[in-house]
């Protein structure tokens, strides 16, 4: 339920599965407003080869910031390769801002790697989650990548949180 | 009978009364279309829609049907 004036989050998620090309899907959305009902359209590449992408790879294609022990794992970061002869300006489209920051190179070389960053927020420390987050080339294209993001947590009460020392750390 | 003629006018006027009181649900999606581009098998992406509601009454998401 939805007073009037009042804003809710949608969250689509896609899973890529063994799929291997243009993917497109149209979720209803069904409320007493009744029929006709409104969709939104979620449109997807999806490569069987994410170790071979143009005009850029990244690497790894998939971040997997599991944590199965005490040491807490908060950041981790990935290479993107510009394979292509064209320098690359990079911009952010989507990710999570609740949960997760990311650190992305503005652009990339013709030839060059870069590096950027994943950060979980304090609210994604204790949590397993399956994320993703999307950026945008200014080739001509204007080629997206989306990025997944993974966590799983073996056992979420024994994480400490980071700067917080426990008694038996004294 | 004349008064039973007031008595269903002054229902059904009420009646009227109450229909337009009552606002309309209406929602809003500010985005209907996401583009995640290239992704990885074997993995899950998602994307965020926001959802307003602009009408006069309050909306009821009942379902959400994969498409």
């Amino acid at each position: 339920m939805l007073a009037v004036g009042d804003s809710t989050q949608l969250e689509i998620i896609f899973s890529t599965k063994r799929y291997t090309s243009r993917i497109t899907k149209t979720p209803r959305i069904e409320t007493n407003v009744g029929p006709p009902h409104k969709n939104v359209r979620i449109t997807t590449q999806v490569v069987r080869r994410p170790d071979s992408t143009y005009p850029v790879i990244i690497k790894p294609y998939k971040l997997d910031i599991s944590q199965f022990g005490e040491k807490v794992r908060d950041q981790m970061k990935f290479t993107i390769t510009n394979v292509s002869e064209q320098d690359l300006d990079l911009s952010m489209v989507y990710f999570p801002t609740d949960l997760v920051d990311v650190s992305l190179p503005a652009s990339v070389s013709a030839g060059k790697s870069a590096e950027g960053v994943l950060r979980l927020k304090e609210p994604a420390l204790s949590m397993s989650l399956e994320k993703s987050f999307t950026f945008q080339l200014n080739d001509a294209d204007g080629s997206r990548f989306t990025v997944p993001i993974k966590r799983t947590i073996k056992n979420p009460s024994n994480i400490k949180k980071p700067g917080v020392k426990t008694k038996a750390g004294k | 009978m004349k008064r039973a003629v007031i008595v269903i006018v002054v229902f059904a006027s009420l009646l009227l009364t109450v229909a337009s009181v009552q606002g309309v649900p209406r929602m809003e999606l500010p985005e209907t279309e996401f583009n995640f581009g290239y992704a990885p098998q074997n993995s899950k992406v998602s994307y965020v829609f926001w959802i307003h509601s602009t009408g006069d009454d309050t909306l009821l998401i009942k379902k959400v049907v994969p498409g």
